[in-house]
């Protein structure tokens, strides 16, 4: 009598993704190790372990929140000994020295399952390589240009989507003495950000990561075109002086004071807008523009993901605890606005009723044709990254140094992809 | 030696030191202000470039308590204790042997193996990071409150064995001298003769070395990652969002981190400032 209620239970509480394999009642330990260590996301993940463990109470699950800056060096260690059946971590290139290593588990079989394969396809290019799929996503966000309404309506602006129309704004933008972009370069990745979505829009997606996985020479004239665009933005007055010195949540103030128009940033930017007292009527979003007519249009979207290191002890479990965290329920759930406040991976899952959540999520399902990039540091190699990501750094402040600054990462790029 | 006293010097002096007395003092404690001020902003104020205003809101009570209630903030407090109160135990009593054994005892390379310990505070220990962290994974002490507090004691000791051995020389060597006439044994004349006579040494070393641990950071995060062992000065870190840091969280983790050791100064100030002139005087 008991064994049938509780199975009821269970089967009512279950979400359309788990009721497709029926499987025997899981039992063991099972071990996650997460880097979500910020108490709203650690509670979003802890309240969704414990619905796991609900529908499989013969799962011993002990959880791990480590801080996310010591993960990114433990993950090298505990992938190796002692270690968990399931483990958070980026996708795409982040993911690229595990996977060759051999300690991500691969997972193509899930990915295999139609409730997977038809719901999950956006993101299925960022967990894949050599064809094989390495784990699962579990929320990701979009990037784009957030910008002070109220100041675009009173210079009479429109969201532009041309190079020119946003090129004519910029300049009416400077005219009322304001900068167009805020920025803060301190720590580089934001510099990042422009080069992706410059590059991406000057030469195309595909062209981006050839040049990220350094098949592509930094003094192409492709390449140099892309920073001729970036140069008629900075020599317009269009970044704000010393963005090298802030962080980019020193670089904040100057959108919320109005002495800069708009970020390019992602949507985490959002909630200390917010928090500053702008509101949903002074705020809004529009998809970078095009630049050349050619390419289509291709969107950054940082993916945060799920893996089972191939040392796993549990691995049944650990793929049914991945197969849980991908289903439509639970993507709707974790990622709406009260807890992760980002995009579900799942197609069928519901989005935030979140302005900047609406529109990045039909931006990223229907208008970014070109593909899906995970973010500059993300998709090139890390000592690649941090060498350009200098070199985008000293280029917004010296833009005269193109040249010079292209030939030493030509110089990087043949010292770094060799070995 | 010691500077004409205040009110001996001219009337000019006098006003000069009034005036800049409260100016230094001010910068001085200007960069642990702005923390305390900051510990009681809400989040939207750093937003707003409102760094150094009075706080639009005051958030204090909201701050302090996600410190306390919402993170691992209670945690890293405790392994402080549990790493700092046994290297404290560990280092003294070391100590306290090595500073007898070579402030009463004449023997060859008496002062070779004083040197030695010595010398250990020259090192510059940055350049022991590598060697230790292998040392401490061989070991299987990687990771371990047990690691930190080990490897804290075997560094302490060189400095406590300087303090104790010149504190242990300036004793009248003629009780311990009447002490070996009275027939006493060696440990006994340690144990009932010597370490009564020190206990002014122990505390001022005790209260010393308890700041030099606690505000410990460098060995914190080259031998301990995560919750179950590191101490609140590299927990303090855990407050980086992903993509935000929380100023004000960090500041609240950054005030009531620093509150045992200041506890313990104001508390122990006379053994403190002992401390800092004992181990001057031979």
């Amino acid at each position: 009598m008991h064994s049938i209620y509780k199975r009821t239970t269970a089967a009512l509480a279950m979400s359309v993704a788990l009721a497709v394999p029926a499987y025997a009642e899981l039992t063991g330990e099972l071990r996650i190790f997460l880097d979500t260590s910020n108490p709203a996301p650690r509670a979003t993940m802890e309240a969704m372990i414990d619905r796991f463990a609900a529908e499989h109470p013969g799962l011993e699950i002990e959880t791990t929140v480590i801080d996310r800056e010591a993960y990114k060096t433990q993950i090298r260690n505990f992938l190796t000994a002692d270690t968990p059946d399931v483990a958070t971590w980026y996708a795409a290139n982040r993911m690229k020295p595990y996977v060759e290593a051999g300690l991500f588990e691969d997972v193509s079989d899930l990915w295999a399952e139609p409730e997977i394969a038809e719901n999950l396809a956006s993101t299925k290019g960022a967990m894949t390589i050599d064809g094989k799929q390495w784990g699962v996503p579990y929320t990701y966000y979009q990037w784009g240009v957030y910008y002070r309404k109220d100041i675009f309506d009173e210079l009479g602006l429109s969201e532009p989507t041309t190079w020119e129309e946003e090129l004519a704004n910029c300049q009416k933008i400077v005219d009322s003495g304001r900068a167009c972009y805020t920025i803060g370069t301190k720590f580089l990745w934001t510099a990042g950000g422009w080069f992706d979505y410059l590059n991406m829009r000057t030469n195309g997606f595909d062209f981006h990561n050839q040049l990220a996985n350094g098949e592509i020479s930094w003094e192409d004239d492709r390449v140099k075109q892309t920073f001729a665009n970036w140069k008629q933005l900075i020599d317009m007055g269009a970044f704000i002086d010393n963005h090298q010195t802030y962080s980019w949540q020193e670089a904040l103030p100057f959108m919320v004071n109005g002495e800069a128009a708009a970020y390019l940033m992602g949507n985490f930017a959002v909630a200390p807008l917010r928090e500053a007292g702008l509101s949903d009527d002074q705020l809004d979003f529009y998809q970078f523009v095009a630049i050349n007519p050619d390419v289509e249009l291709a969107e950054d979207a940082p993916t945060d993901t799920f893996h089972i290191p191939a040392n796993a002890s549990n691995k049944e479990a650990a793929r049914e605890f991945l197969r849980f965290v991908v289903s439509a329920d639970e993507q709707t759930e974790i990622n709406n606005g009260s807890n992760l406040g980002q995009l579900p991976v799942n197609a069928k899952s519901s989005v935030d009723n979140d302005k900047f959540l609406q529109q990045g999520f039909n931006m990223l399902s229907s208008n970014s044709p070109g593909g899906v990039a995970q973010f500059w540091d993300r998709d090139a190699p890390a000592e690649m990254a941090k060498v350009s990501m200098e070199g985008f750094q000293e280029f917004m402040v010296k833009p005269d140094n193109a040249d010079r600054i292209l030939a030493k990462l030509e110089r990087a790029r043949q010292r770094i992809y060799d070995n | 030696m010691f500077p004409k006293p205040i009110e001996k010097q001219p009337r000019a002096a006098q006003i000069t030191y009034q005036a800049m007395l409260p100016i230094a003092l001010l910068l001085w404690l200007g960069p642990l202000l702005a923390v305390a001020l900051f510990s009681v902003k809400p989040a939207a104020d750093f937003t707003n470039a409102n760094y150094w205003g009075l706080p639009s809101s005051f958030e204090g009570a909201v701050n302090y308590g996600q410190v306390f209630f919402n993170s691992d903030m209670p945690r890293y407090l405790l392994n402080s204790f549990l790493i700092t109160i046994p290297t404290v135990i560990g280092a003294v009593a070391l100590s306290c042997m090595t500073g007898f054994a070579l402030g009463i005892y004449k023997f060859r390379s008496n002062l070779w193996i004083f040197f030695l310990f010595v010398a250990g505070n020259f090192v510059p220990f940055q350049i022991l990071m590598v060697p230790v962290r292998d040392l401490t994974l061989e070991l299987g002490l990687y990771n371990t409150k047990t690691g930190l507090v080990l490897f804290h004691i075997a560094f302490q000791t060189g400095f406590c064995t300087l303090f104790m051995r010149n504190f242990i020389r300036a004793l009248p060597f003629e009780l311990i001298e009447a002490a070996r006439v009275e027939g006493i044994s060696e440990v006994r004349i340690f144990w009932y003769v010597v370490l009564p006579l020190m206990k002014p040494a122990i505390a001022a070393l005790s209260v010393l070395i308890f700041t030099f641990i606690w505000n410990d950071y460098f060995w914190a995060v080259v031998l301990t990652q995560g919750a179950e062992s590191q101490p609140v000065t590299a927990g303090i870190t855990s407050f980086n969002a992903q993509f935000r840091a929380a100023y004000q969280l960090m500041s609240a983790g950054s005030i009531v981190a620093a509150l045992p050791p200041v506890a313990m100064f104001f508390l122990m100030q006379k053994h403190f400032i002992a401390g800092l002139t004992l181990g001057a005087v031979k």
